[in-house]
């Protein structure tokens, strides 16, 4: 099992968390506390890099619907990008294909 | 020596003062036997082999506060020691020595005149004449006040640890039982009778010490219908637990007001989205819902169901194929104030069985490595090799399925099977 | 488990002849008994074993409940002759073990046939008009003593420390110093032997009965073999010129002398 590895960087948009390895109950409270020591501000956008992303269980899911309720207390916007075809199949499986944006990958997640 | 750094010794100096010097240590030697055996730092002791003291030194006199008239031909050794120690060195110590012909380190308390004791090593052995009879034993006598000292310390340390050790033993038992109590408390105990219905259900607890949250139920909703579900609570622990019977019982109700199962999962999202909102923890479920209604006269079972983010269940089919009930787009229940649900709808005919689980058995890691996930694909073959069997050997293969993955399982898994019999089964009750 | 491998039985002698068997008491283990059978293996088949929590015996088969009365203890000594089907045996035990060959003797009479009685006790605390010899408070001081002792042992602290596991030769070497038993079972054969009241049981022995004392003994006072001798009806007491709790070791030949005239007056 690979370890997971959370990444930060800035874009103009706001916020881009690189997310790679397995997230699961074990590891999940890694990218609670990164998305709490994150700055966020309204109009913001955050994007959630999944690119490397190999594995992410119902621990994970509930990561990314606090990510999700994060953005929406300070009026920011939250994107999915580069979410790879098993993480995918399980987001649309609990219907959140329908509330995130996904986009293919972090560069048109990241355009203005 | 001292160094005399500032004069040079002349030679016949130094030698006088070699002379000198042995001379002296000479005297030590001579005057040592006696002197070191009255004045050793430790007591000495000569006794009969009945035990009476026939010797003794001057230190160990000191320690009892004993003149040596009133001891030697007069007392035995055991007359020294404590009661206690009298009747260790009756149990223990005489017999060995008298089997080994020697002992040593024995702990013992000699009794003083005061009327106080001092903490000892004992180490005895016995001399022998020259045809080999035992003529005496010679005792040495250790103070041990301060290593006595230490390991009562250590006894009491080791004594409070096992204390420590027992009462955190029996905790655990007792949370467990609690635990226990609580798994129990958030399944039924067993499955209502559905007239010309088949239903089993199995539950798999990956860990006695995290409380699941993966729920199932079925019972009746009026004369007509009865309602199940089966579902997955977010987290794990007590809080898992708490949202697992507030979703439970909430279902249920809803249920009695309203059967229809998109009616049914809307108040359960409004009840667990008003709950947990605002509580800086929100949780949500993934839930199955449908109802169940039998036809006399056809013989078959009509389902209908909605999912709320819940994997899409499977239907056996009695002419040996199986299919997955899809019930796409169905969000999660909790997340969002009003939210969409999935319905699907099927009849089972004899022989027919509709399958619900929760995603452990789907996201089971298989392989030597354990990275591997077991699938959907995998799991639609494995039931398609079952299709046509009622429900109880379904979850009988399933459960022998959920055992064969190991430490590979590590969620709790639900499984409700719901099955139309066949004409020529003979079973008239419900298995669970 | 066999009752021969967890009483660590061992039978010598004259397999033709009456069997003797030889129960040590609390304490240390069957090797008490190693200058008495050669007195008696030409003419006797000699059993000895040990105690369930002593010497060589399965250590796994201690239970606290059984062994906290000597009917516990008692249940061994039937276990052992009928293990070996023993008839009409003569029991030799030692201080707390007359006791329970007492015991075992009304337990299974067809299987015990004569008694003795190695200075013993049946009640080692004094009571009104009854002089054992101790208080109960001497007795928490033997307890403690035990436990000093546990530490004290230098072998007996490095498996503590070092756990048996990795040092299994530290283990042979404490079985080999034949009075070191595991300290809770040492515990809870003390406390059985020193707090048991016998007194009663006395009456009920009808078998030929043999009681040794020693002139000297803190543990058994001579006060104690004489009112031994007066409860068993019929009973020969013999004085040892021996001092101390074990005349079989301190004098044997006495000793021998003694058990060999009372089996041939049988």
């Amino acid at each position: 099992m690979s370890p997971l590895n959370i990444t930060t960087r800035d874009a103009g948009t706001g916020p881009v968390l690189e997310i790679s390895g397995e997230l699961d109950y074990a590891n999940v409270s890694a990218l609670q506390k990164r998305l709490d020591g994150l700055t966020l501000r309204q109009g913001q956008r955050l994007v959630l890099d999944m690119r490397g992303l190999e594995f992410c269980d119902s621990s994970g899911i509930t990561a990314l619907l606090a990510a999700r309720g994060r953005a929406e207390a300070v009026q920011a916007e939250i994107a999915l990008a580069a979410v790879p075809a098993n993480t995918l199949r399980v987001l649309r499986i609990v219907g959140l294909d329908q509330i995130f944006t996904i986009h293919p990958d972090s560069e048109t997640a990241t355009r203005p | 020596m001292m160094c005399r750094a500032d004069q040079h010794p002349e030679p016949q100096d130094a030698d006088a003062e070699k002379v000198a010097d042995a001379a002296a240590f000479a005297a030590l030697l001579e005057d040592g036997a006696e002197d070191l055996y009255e004045n050793a730092p430790c007591g000495y002791l000569s006794t009969l082999m009945d035990g009476t003291i026939a010797k003794i030194n001057t230190t160990l006199l000191h320690w009892l506060g004993l003149e040596r008239d009133e001891v030697v031909g007069r007392m035995r050794f055991t007359d020294l020691l404590t009661v206690g120690g009298k009747l260790y060195h009756e149990t223990h110590f005489a017999p060995l020595l008298s089997m080994q012909s020697e002992i040593s380190g024995i702990a013992l308390d000699l009794k003083q005149t005061g009327g106080g004791r001092i903490p000892v090593l004992v180490s005895s052995a016995v001399k022998h004449g020259t045809t080999g009879q035992p003529l005496m034993i010679r005792t040495t006598v250790f103070d041990a006040r301060d290593r006595r000292a230490y390991e009562e310390e250590l006894l009491r340390r080791r004594e409070a640890a096992e204390e420590a050790r027992r009462r955190a033993e029996a905790d655990r038992t007792r949370l467990q039982e609690a635990l226990a109590v609580l798994q129990q408390s958030l399944l039924p105990d067993t499955l209502p009778e559905v007239p010309g219905v088949r239903t089993a259900a199995h539950y798999h607890t990956a860990s006695p010490d995290r409380l699941g949250g993966d729920f199932y139920d079925v019972f009746a909703i009026d004369g007509k219908r009865f309602g199940f579900f089966l579902g997955d609570v977010c987290g794990k622990g007590p809080q898992a637990a708490a949202l697992t019977s507030l979703t439970r019982y909430t279902l249920r109700a809803a249920a009695l007001h309203d059967p229809d199962p998109v009616s049914a999962l809307t108040t359960l999202n409004r009840v667990l989205h008003e709950r947990y909102t605002g509580s800086g923890d929100p949780r949500y479920c993934t839930a199955v819902y449908g109802t169940l209604e039998p036809d006399p006269g056809t013989g078959t079972l009509a389902v209908h169901l909605a999912s709320g983010g819940h994997p899409p269940a499977v239907v056996l089919r009695a002419d040996g194929t199986a299919d997955f009930l899809p019930t796409p787009g169905g969000l999660l229940v909790g997340i969002l104030p009003t939210a969409r649900f999935t319905t699907a709808t099927t009849v089972l005919g004899p022989g027919d069985t509709l399958l619900l689980y929760t995603d452990g058995l789907t996201e089971a890691r298989t392989g030597q490595d354990r990275t591997g996930l077991y699938g959907d694909e995998a799991l639609l073959a494995f039931l398609t090799a079952h299709a046509g069997r009622p429900p109880h050997s379904v979850i009988e293969a399933l459960t022998g399925l959920l055992d064969s993955f190991g430490d590979g399982l590590d969620d709790d898994t639900a499984l409700l099977a719901i099955g139309v019999p066949t004409a020529d089964d003979p079973r008239t009750r419900n298995e669970r | 488990m066999g009752i021969a491998s967890r009483n660590h039985v061992t039978v010598t002698g004259n397999p033709q002849g009456r069997p003797v068997v030889l129960a040590h008491g609390f304490g240390c283990d069957q090797n008490m008994w190693r200058l008495t059978v050669p007195a008696l293996a030409d003419d006797h088949r000699v059993v000895l074993f040990d105690y369930v929590g002593s010497g060589r015996s399965d250590a796994s088969a201690f239970s606290e409940e059984r062994y906290s009365s000597l009917e516990g203890y008692a249940r061994d000594v039937v276990e052992v002759c009928e293990a070996l089907d023993l008839r009409d045996a003569v029991f030799v035990g030692h201080s707390v073990s007359a006791m329970t060959g007492v015991l075992a003797a009304a337990e299974a009479p067809e299987r015990i046939g004569a008694l003795v009685m190695v200075a013993p006790s049946p009640r080692y605390i004094d009571d009104e008009g009854y002089r054992g010899g101790f208080s109960a408070e001497d007795i928490d001081e033997l307890l403690a003593s035990l436990e000093a002792n546990y530490l004290g042992w230098s072998a007996a602290m490095a498996p503590l420390i070092m756990g048996n596991a990795d040092r299994p030769e530290l283990g042979d070497e404490l079985k080999n110093s034949f009075c070191a038993t595991d300290p809770d079972m040492a515990r809870v054969f003390a406390r059985t032997t020193f707090l048991s009241d016998s007194r009663d049981d006395l009456k009920s022995v009808t078998v030929p009965t043999l009681v040794l004392e020693c002139t000297q003994d803190v543990i058994a006072p001579r006060e104690v073999g004489a009112f031994v001798h007066a409860a068993i009806h019929g009973s020969t007491l013999v004085t040892l010129d021996a001092t101390g709790h074990c005349p079989h070791l301190s004098a044997p030949d006495a000793t021998n002398r003694a058990i060999t005239d009372f089996l041939a007056s049988l």
